[in-house]
């Protein structure tokens, strides 16, 4: 892959030296132990090195060898809940103030997550483990119950994408949850952070496929655009139903977990200070591919505004049926593959976050780079997690419409703590160092919080009084 | 003052001995990354406002799941 190697298999370094794996350890020097985790991370720090500073420096291939936690954990989090609020709003708002809106969002889910990416880099810690270490126990407790609440819930609305999805071509729900739940063990099963990654990224990019479906709605491009500038317009004005989008649309954009698990995915990538730059393009090609993602399904689904479909109670595979007629049966096919893909990433994803932050919590090695030896607790909560998110959703008669109701309400309102502990430790120069936030971020940082918090009152005020605003 | 410790005594996972083809590891990987040696920082002294900051928000949490719960349930059973 590009390395730069003599004939001795050895590797140039910045000041032009040749490091060599039979070279013996300096005499004296007492080195720390080696996990497979250090080896495994330590050969993609050797192509990093070669890119950045060897005789043919490669810029692509750095950027390429350094991108996959922010293009995850953005694609990830355009998971199958995520999708049908894209939906649900692209059909009862047609094209107007939601377009930008949901662009905003991605901002936001920027500024909030390129935080993540300097705190890893510059403290090699995941975030459950900082906030253990600097807030106590107390606090960690609140911060981690939190977490594995939301993450249980988000889980099993991805196996219920998943089933949605892989239901619009008549897959029985059994085989195709059981089926999601054996993609999840296989990609980890190959103990390796960098094909774990390069695979969910491939996974990923199945995203996009809602793009075309876009095209094939055939939406009026001085319409989308005069959305894009004018923000309107609002169909039925400021009503219950639009608050609740609203928030359902930020729940889609920001949520705890993509906190803990770009963090991790950072540490464990292994990225420095000096990746900081390229963390923030992996970062913001994310947001920017998740946002035209998002976008897309929200036009994607406009003839349903356009002919009065009642959308209100649809899920993935209704969607997908609906949009036959006026997408073609190809429209539809995509769409359903594209909820099915959004269940599946994000339950790779978020299932890994709950184990990164297990092993963070309880100092159990916590790396997907480990050994099933070494690692086995961390990749036993991971599949646990799958597991029991699948079984969940294969229980006959579960309130599976209540799961899918309440995980929205729990992702919005731990937003607000998990932002804040962010921000607290993202300005704590002990650990940060110069790598803390300026004023300009803490600008942008503090605002987003105040916008969620505020989000997160009007969603819990108009859930306990819903006849507060007009209906 | 940052507290620093070193996690070597904290966490001993089954690990190989360090072997002389290992060293290229320690020049590739920054010192704390290497899983091991990862740094431990103390406790961050919280301000009374922080504190409150942190109450407040964990109040609101616990408040309004109360609130949306029975709101769920009620939905659940009318």
């Amino acid at each position: 892959m590009g390395m730069v190697r003599d004939n001795q298999n050895s590797v140039l370094l910045a000041d032009g030296a040749a490091i060599s794996p039979r070279l013996p350890a300096h005499a004296g020097q007492v080195e720390p132990q080696l996990a497979r985790e250090d080896l495994k991370r330590a050969e993609d720090r050797r192509r990093v090195m070669v890119n950045r500073t060897g005789a043919r420096r490669r810029p692509w291939m750095l950027l390429w060898l350094l991108i996959g936690p922010g293009i995850l954990v953005m694609l990830g989090e355009n998971d199958g809940p995520s999708m049908i609020s894209y939906a649900q709003t692209g059909a009862i708002y047609g094209i107007g103030f939601f377009l930008p809106f949901i662009a905003m969002t991605f901002v936001m889910a920027f500024i909030v997550q390129e935080m993540t990416v300097r705190l890893g880099a510059a403290t090699k810690l995941g975030h459950a483990e900082l906030i253990y270490t600097r807030f106590g126990r107390f606090w960690g407790f609140f911060a981690m119950a939190d977490l594995v609440f939301g993450n249980l819930l988000t889980l099993v609305t991805e196996f219920i994408a998943v089933r949605a999805g892989l239901g619009f071509f008549g897959v029985p729900p059994a085989l195709a949850v059981l089926g999601a739940f054996l993609v999840v063990v296989a990609v980890v099963a190959t103990r390796r952070y960098w094909t774990w990654e390069r695979i969910t990224m491939g996974f990923a990019v199945f995203n996009l496929i809602f793009i075309p479906v876009a095209f094939m709605a055939h939406p009026v491009s001085s319409q989308v655009l005069h959305a894009f500038f004018a923000w309107r317009p609002l169909p039925g004005g400021f009503t219950a139903q639009f608050v609740l989008l609203i928030m359902a649309d930020i729940g889609a954009t920001v949520t705890p977990w993509m906190l803990f698990f770009q963090q991790s995915a950072v540490v464990d990538k292994g990225l420095t200070t000096a990746d900081i730059r390229q963390g923030r393009i992996d970062t913001a090609l994310g947001a920017v591919l998740a946002a035209v993602a998002a976008i897309a399904t929200v036009l994607a689904v406009t003839p349903l505004f356009t002919h009065h479909v009642d959308a209100s109670s649809f899920q993935g595979a209704e969607f997908a049926q609906a949009l036959v007629p006026y997408v073609g049966k190809v429209g539809g096919t995509l769409f359903a593959i594209g909820i099915f893909e959004a269940g599946l990433v994000a339950a790779i994803t978020i299932s890994s976050s709950s184990a990164y932050a297990f092993g963070e919590v309880m100092r159990k090695p916590h790396s997907l780079n480990n050994s099933l030896r070494e690692g086995w607790p961390f990749y036993a909560v991971l599949v646990a997690a799958a597991g029991i998110a699948a079984t969940l959703v294969l229980i006959p008669n579960a309130p599976l419409v209540f799961i899918v109701l309440v995980v929205n309400v729990i992702a919005t309102l731990a937003m607000p703590p998990a932002i804040v502990f962010l921000l607290l430790l993202v300005n704590d120069r002990q650990i940060m160092g110069e790598h803390a936030n300026t004023r300009l971020a803490n600008f942008f940082g503090i605002g987003v919080t105040v916008l969620l918090v505020l989000a997160g009152l009007v969603f819990g005020v108009t859930t306990v009084f819903p006849k507060l605003f007009p209906s | 003052m940052t507290q620093v410790m070193y996690a070597t005594e904290i966490r001993q996972p089954r690990l190989s001995p360090p072997k002389h083809g290992e060293t290229w590891v320690h020049e590739v990987l920054e010192p704390d990354q290497i899983s091991t040696a990862k740094r431990r920082f103390g406790r961050a002294r919280l301000t009374r406002g922080t504190i409150v900051l942190l109450w407040g928000l964990r109040i609101y949490v616990l408040l309004m799941t109360y609130l949306i719960g029975v709101q769920i349930w009620n939905a659940l059973h009318t």
